[in-house]
Order: structure tokens, then C-alpha cells, then sequence
């Protein structure tokens, strides 16, 4: 009798062993890497590193994906590409070996990688880097985007700022991102020559831009535009508020980097005013979503720290906007997985083309077969800081209706 | 006072036996606005929408002009809408249409760019108060062409060419029939008069019924009217112009002759129009309930043409809406047009013609013969290798 218990015992542990050990043999592994600039840019690489490390670790919670008659967890493949093209490839390359079934990027070098990747039929997703011509529908069938374009950022900005009859000063850095965000604007206003007061290029990452600055207050100019890194439009506002030229300055995403109110900390006031264009974090359905998402983001990874404090002493936290995007590629992949219910890339790449999600901030997200952008130009916002936290102006149709994201605490 | 009393009782039993040996009678519902007596139009694709919505702040005004190519024989060749929708109210939109499509473009005007997927044209952004948003369409003739309001046939006849267009919308429907009241569906006629006058959608209606209501055995024959204009030519040969109704009593095809040799070109629209003709009182009448006041008209007439009026009125607004609009109860219209499309160009067309580059059939006759002279001596001399 004793045996007998005994036996049943042990074959009841064995059973679960088993059981244990076979569902979790079942599930199968992808690899989806993320190519980011840890050393070059780290806020970037960190907080798009997050966003997906987010989605992915919720979704193998939860039993992970199911392609066809398996399910897969699927892991996230950490590589930097030092904000150089040539890393980005040979990143690429080794992403590749590993069997990626795809590749999220902020978008360095992705002129070069999106064709060894289109070989395998591998989908890139860009998550930050909204030059106009690295993603074509038609011209590059591979390669997607979760973020503002600089094309809708252009032209957003061209419609605001036309009919406030203020003469802009078009102000770019000589960096990439200026070159590009430079030429969108060009085309943005060239209609409307009356509302340019001039055209400038900066040097980036020069802190000192006072003589440019004046030349550009000479030309009659009643407002900036400056399209750079986040240190250019630092180096803009500092160089205008201590000659005391109280002009807006406007500026692209980058104007909400933490590095321009880190570098002005010493005078908050001068970052008072500063608008800049992105995607709304809030869709129409209210802040619900987005906040439930940056609860989760914060508690699992803690606030992304600007570093800075209002007037009263509060630290001051950054909205995890880019971590969204890299949150929702994931949930548009997943999906895309689903409905090619199947996990060779080719497949998967065109599935893409077919499927929506709701992303983290309430709103639909997908692509279709003639755009690869997941944020449209209508999604872009302008926001203004005051108290070195920001909030959507009141003056544009959009921005009006959106609500303020709490960024203290 | 009790004399009065004893005349009310009276009065009142008498009311409650007449009440009593009265049919019974019942509200039925007219057609319209809707039901569409058909699913197609609007066009559907083959994948389900999901996601695609229209929140009640959105008016849409929907303009479709569906352009069909027919060959030689007048059979649609290609099939392309042009759609733009005036969207007003602000909030974020998101729209799905579905349809057999091909391919779709921005079309002149629009404030957005159309996403593709597929069977659907997708519209999704944020809308300040109003947007315009204009799609070219391409569709895929085989699968659409079946719903086109028109049908048309091409044939050469002894001295040049005869064109048949056909109303292609009729599709049989039940009817009811009872015993109505000649004032009721006298006024209901003027009521549905005035929506067709105005060119406006039905508002629902009902009839009072006294008795059976019954279904007639057989089903009525119920078409969209529609206007139809065009031009035929033969070759070179003097066009023929023609303007016609098809439909709305009036007969459902029409046939036009133009002499002359050649390829036939037919140029053609038709547009759904509502009813005008069958709504019309009778005895130049001002309006129907004048006509039953002057004359006593079969109950059986008012009804069926009441009804009927009804029918063909919802067919037409059927075809308005071609490709569908995203808000159910928006304004739809839809203009088709059809043309003889160009003869697809020839091979040789691509040649270099005249004597500039030395070419020519008889060059080219002999370059294919060198290749094909060619080819076969390196093959003897691969085989000997």
C-alpha cells in the first residue's frame, strides 16, 4: 500500500516534470534585434531598447506568439551601431546571421542596411529618425516607421506658422539630421517665400552661435526655426536670450530632448517658450492608454529623469514618446506574425502591410501597401515649454485638443 | 337630462358595434430609405474590415465619378473611380472602404494621402472641421464591372454602328396589396414627390392597411432610372448624339445607329435619377390628393405606384453610392461614365518608324533570322566542343 502511494507519488511528480518541461520545450524562439545608438546617443538607445524589451517581455508573458500551429517567445537582440551607417551594416549583417526576423532602428545607417535586409526579406523599423527618403513604399518594401516624419513635421509647421505672418529664419545644423530636416523645410515653405526671412546653416556642435544669431536678427527675422541636434537649438536659445532677443524659437522633436533643458538649467526661463513639433502621446480617446503604458514603462524601468526641476522643486521626467513607438512595432509585428502564421521574414514583411494594432496611446497603428509610416502627418503636435515641463499649444486645431502629460513626480 | 343620458349609452354602444364589425388594420412600413433591395452597390472586397469607423462627428459628402473603359464590343474593359469625400467635423478619423481594388492614388484635392490594403482603401488622420479626402481607384474590372448600372453592346451593322445600352439595375422585388385608404397613399405619393422633386433621400413612411395585408404573387420589375447621355461614332463618320431616360416608365434600352466605317468610339454617362415620370399626378393634376378629389382612382393603382415610386427611388440611391461612403447617412453621388477605350498600341509602334535609324519590318525580319542563325552555329559548335 505504502509502495503503492509512494509510486503514484512519484509518477504524478514525473507527469508535471514533464509536463513542465515539454510546453516550454514547445515554444519556439525568435530574435528580433534592435540596432540603436547606445554609445552615440544614448537617451535614443535606451529608451527604444525599453520600449520593445517592454512589449516583448508582456507578450512572452503571456504565452508568447502564435505562428501557424506554434507558439514562439521572441527575444530582443541588443546591438550599437554608434550612430555610424558602417556599424549599422555590420550589424546588420551579424542581426542577420542570427536569424532575426526583423530589425528596429532609430534609424542610423538604414540607407545602406535595408537592402542586405530586403535579401532575406527581413522588415527594418525605423523609431526615431524621420528623414524623408528612407522609407519608401514602393522603393523599399522592408523598411517601416514609428515616428513623426520630418515631411509632416515641414509641412505641420509650414501651416502653423504661414498664417501667424511672422517672418521665420529657416536655421538647421550641418549634421545629418539638419541636412535632411533643412531640405523638408525648404520644400514646406517654398510656396510662401514672403514668410522666410532667411536660410542658415549651423555648425553643430558648436556652444557658441552668438554672430550667427545676430546676423539672423539683422535679416528682420520675428521668429526661429532651427531643425538640429539637441545641442544646436541649446547653443540657438542661449545665444538669443543673452543678447536679450526674446524671438519664438521652434524647433523639430529634438527640441524636447533633455540634453537642451540639462544645458540650460542655469536659466529655465530661457527654455520658457520653446515650441517643438512631434507625434501627439494621446489619441483622441484621452490620456488613459498613455498613461497606463508610462505606469508600466516607469515601474518596470523607472522615469526617464531630465535631470532638471520646475519653480517648485519638482524633478522633472520625460514622457516615454520614442519607447512608444518600439512598444507598438512590436504589437504591429506580433500581429503580423499571427495573420502570415508563419515566421519565414518574407512572409512576415508582407503581413505588415495588412494588419493594425491599437497602440499604447490608444490610437490605431499600422501600414499598408502604400505607406510605411505608422505615424501620419496629421498625428503631428506642437507642445510649448514653460517651467521646463511642456504642454500643446492652444493656437493649432490638434494640439488644442489634447490634454497636458504629467511630467513631474 | 335622462332623456340625453339614454341617447349617449345608445350613442356609444352604437360606436363600439361599428368598431366591432370594422376590419382590423394595420401600419406596414413603405420601402425606404432603406433596405437596398440588393448588397452590391456599394462594392465590398474580399476582406472584412476591422478597425475602419465612423464616429457620429463626421458628415461625409461623397462625389464618385466611375469611369469604365468597354472594348469593341462594349464590354468594360477597366473599371476606375474617382472618390472624394468632403469630411466635416474635427476629431480623429479612421476609414475603411472596401471594394475590389487594384490599386489606389491620391486624387486631386485631398488634404491626405489613401492608404491600400487589401480590398480597402484606408483613410486615417485627424480632421480640424474639414478635410477633403480624393482617391483614384482602380478596380478590378472582372469582379466590379458586374454591378455597373449600364450595360453596353457594340455591333457593326450593314452601314456602320449600333449601340444597345441596357439599365442594368432592375432586380425584382416583393409587393404588398390590401385595401388602403385613397386619401393616406394620395398624400403619401405628394410626400414622396417632394423627397424625388428635391432630389433628397426617403424619410420612412407607413401605410394603413384595413384587412389581409397580401404579397403579390408576382414580383414587380424595379430599376434605377437613369439619365443617360452620349455620342457614338463610327470611324470618321458624323457622331450621333443621344439623350435619353431609361427607366422611370420609360422603356429600359435603348438602341442608336451611326453609319460610317471604322473603330466605333462611344462616349456615355448615366447618372441615377429619382423618380419624376410615375410620380406624376394624373390629369395634370397639381398634386395627388387633388387628382383623388377630383376623381375616384383605383386603390389598387395608388398603391402599387406609391410602393413602386418607393422601390425605384431607394435602387437610385443605391447607385449613388458606388464605392461606399464611410458615413452611412452621408450625401452620395454618382456620375458613370463610359468610354471606348484606345486599342492597346501595337508592337510594331514601338519600332522606329521612316527610314531615320535604318530600321524597318525587313530589318528586323532579318535580325531575328541572323540571331536565330546564330544561335544555331554556336550550338553546332558547343555540341562539337
Amino acid at each position: 500500500m505504502r509502495r503503492g502511494l509512494f509510486l503514484l507519488v512519484g509518477l504524478a511528480l514525473l507527469a508535471a516534470g514533464c509536463g513542465k518541461s515539454s510546453s516550454s520545450s514547445d515554444l519556439g524562439k525568435l530574435t528580433v534585434a534592435v540596432d540603436v545608438p547606445v554609445t552615440g546617443s544614448p537617451y535614443v538607445a535606451q529608451t527604444i531598447r525599453q520600449g520593445l524589451e517592454l512589449a516583448t517581455a508582456n507578450l512572452n508573458a503571456g504565452g508568447g506568439v502564435r505562428a501557424g500551429e506554434k507558439s514562439y517567445r521572441i527575444d530582443v537582440k541588443l546591438y550599437d551601431n554608434h550612430l555610424s551607417a558602417r556599424q549599422a551594416v555590420e550589424n546588420a549583417r551579424r542581426a542577420l546571421d542570427t536569424n532575426a526576423i526583423a530589425i528596429v532602428t532609430d534609424g542610423t545607417g538604414v540607407n545602406a542596411t535595408w537592402q542586405i535586409a530586403e535579401r532575406e526579406g527581413v522588415p527594418i523599423c525605423i523609431t526615431y529618425d524621420g528623414g524623408s527618403g528612407l522609407v519608401d513604399a514602393e522603393t523599399r518594401p522592408n523598411v517601416f516607421r514609428i515616428a513623426p516624419t520630418n515631411h509632416g513635421i515641414a509641412f505641420r509647421y509650414a501651416e502653423y506658422l504661414i498664417p501667424k505672418k511672422l517672418k521665420v529664419a529657416l536655421l538647421s545644423d550641418d549634421s545629418a539630421y539638419g541636412s535632411e530636416g533643412a531640405a523638408d523645410l525648404e520644400r514646406a515653405f517654398s510656396e510662401n517665400p514672403e514668410a522666410v526671412a532667411t536660410k542658415l546653416t549651423l555648425p553643430a556642435g558648436q556652444s557658441d552661435l552668438t554672430p550667427q544669431i545676430l546676423r539672423v536678427k539683422r535679416s528682420g527675422a520675428t521668429a526661429l526655426l532651427v531643425w538640429g541636434q539637441p545641442p544646436t537649438i541649446a547653443a540657438v536659445l542661449s545665444a538669443a536670450r543673452s543678447s536679450g532677443w526674446d524671438v519664438p524659437v521652434y524647433a523639430p522633436p529634438t527640441g524636447a530632448d533633455p540634453f537642451i533643458r540639462q544645458q540650460l538649467a542655469d536659466h529655465p526661463e530661457w527654455v520658457d517658450g520653446l515650441t517643438f513639433a512631434s507625434g501627439r502621446m494621446t489619441a483622441e480617446v484621452g490620456t488613459a492608454p498613455f498613461e497606463s503604458f508610462q505606469s508600466q514603462y516607469e515601474s518596470t524601468y523607472g522615469a526617464d529623469k531630465v535631470g532638471v526641476k520646475t519653480s517648485a522643486g519638482e524633478p522633472v521626467i520625460q514622457p516615454p514618446e520614442f519607447a512608444m513607438y518600439a512598444y507598438d512595432f512590436a504589437h504591429v509585428l506580433t500581429a503580423a506574425i499571427i495573420r502570415a502564421a508563419s515566421t519565414d521574414p518574407k512572409k512576415i514583411t508582407a503581413a505588415l502591410n495588412q494588419v493594425t494594432t491599437q497602440g499604447a496611446n490608444g490610437d490605431e497603428r499600422g501600414f499598408n501597401e502604400h505607406n510605411h509610416e505608422g505615424v501620419v502627418d496629421d498625428d503631428v503636435y506642437f507642445a510649448r515649454f514653460h517651467d521646463m515641463t511642456f504642454a500643446p499649444v492652444p493656437d493649432d486645431p490638434l494640439s488644442s485638443t489634447l490634454p497636458v502629460i504629467p511630467q513631474t513626480g | 337630462m335622462r332623456r340625453a343620458l339614454l341617447g349617449a349609452v345608445a350613442a356609444a354602444l352604437c360606436a363600439a358595434a361599428t368598431a366591432a364589425a370594422a376590419p382590423p388594420s394595420q401600419d406596414v412600413v413603405l420601402p425606404g430609405p432603406v433596405p437596398y433591395p440588393t448588397p452590391n452597390p456599394p462594392l465590398a472586397g474580399k476582406t472584412a474590415i476591422t478597425g475602419g469607423f465612423t464616429r457620429y462627428v463626421f458628415h461625409i459628402r461623397n462625389n464618385e465619378r466611375v469611369l469604365v473603359g468597354v472594348d469593341e464590343t462594349g464590354s468594360p474593359s477597366s473599371v476606375r473611380v474617382r472618390q472624394r469625400l468632403d469630411v466635416g467635423g474635427r476629431g480623429d478619423y479612421q476609414f475603411a472602404i472596401s471594394a475590389p481594388i487594384e490599386d489606389v492614388l491620391r486624387g486631386p484635392g485631398s488634404d491626405s494621402e489613401p492608404g491600400l490594403r487589401a480590398d480597402q482603401v484606408l483613410w486615417a488622420g485627424f480632421s480640424p472641421g474639414r478635410k477633403v479626402l480624393a482617391a483614384d481607384v482602380t478596380l478590378r474590372p472582372g469582379d466590379a464591372a458586374q454591378y455597373l448600372p449600364v450595360r453596353l453592346g457594340l455591333e457593326h451593322t450593314g452601314d456602320g454602328v449600333t449601340l444597345t445600352v441596357t439599365n442594368a439595375t432592375v432586380t425584382p422585388e416583393f409587393e404588398y396589396a390590401g385595401t388602403t385608404r385613397q386619401r393616406q397613399i394620395a398624400s403619401l405619393l405628394d410626400r414622396t414627390r417632394r423627397f424625388a422633386r428635391a432630389g433628397e433621400r426617403l424619410i420612412a413612411g407607413y401605410a394603413t392597411f384595413y384587412g389581409r395585408v397580401r404579397q403579390r404573387a408576382q414580383k414587380a420589375q424595379i430599376e434605377a432610372p437613369l439619365r443617360v447621355e452620349g455620342e457614338l461614332r463610327a470611324g470618321s463618320g458624323k457622331p450621333v448624339r443621344f439623350s435619353r431616360m431609361l427607366g422611370d416608365g420609360e422603356p429600359l434600352a435603348l438602341q442608336v445607329h451611326a453609319r460610317g466605317e471604322g473603330t466605333p468610339h462611344v462616349m456615355l454617362t448615366a447618372k441615377p435619377v429619382p423618380v419624376e415620370r410615375l410620380l406624376r399626378p394624373p390629369g395634370s393634376a397639381p398634386t395627388w390628393t387633388v387628382a383623388v378629389k377630383r376623381r375616384t382612382l383605383p386603390g389598387p393603382f395608388l398603391l402599387e405606384r406609391l410602393l413602386q415610386s418607393r422601390m425605384r427611388l431607394v435602387r437610385a440611391d443605391q447607385y449613388q453610392t458606388f464605392l461606399a461612403n464611410p458615413d452611412a447617412d452621408g450625401r452620395s453621388r454618382s456620375v458613370y461614365v463610359y468610354e471606348t477605350a484606345k486599342a492597346p498600341r501595337q508592337q510594331a509602334a514601338a519600332v522606329p518608324s521612316g527610314d531615320d535609324e535604318g530600321g524597318g519590318p525587313l530589318v528586323i525580319l532579318l535580325a531575328i533570322g541572323g540571331a536565330i542563325v546564330a544561335a544555331g552555329a554556336g550550338l553546332v559548335a558547343w555540341a562539337h566542343s
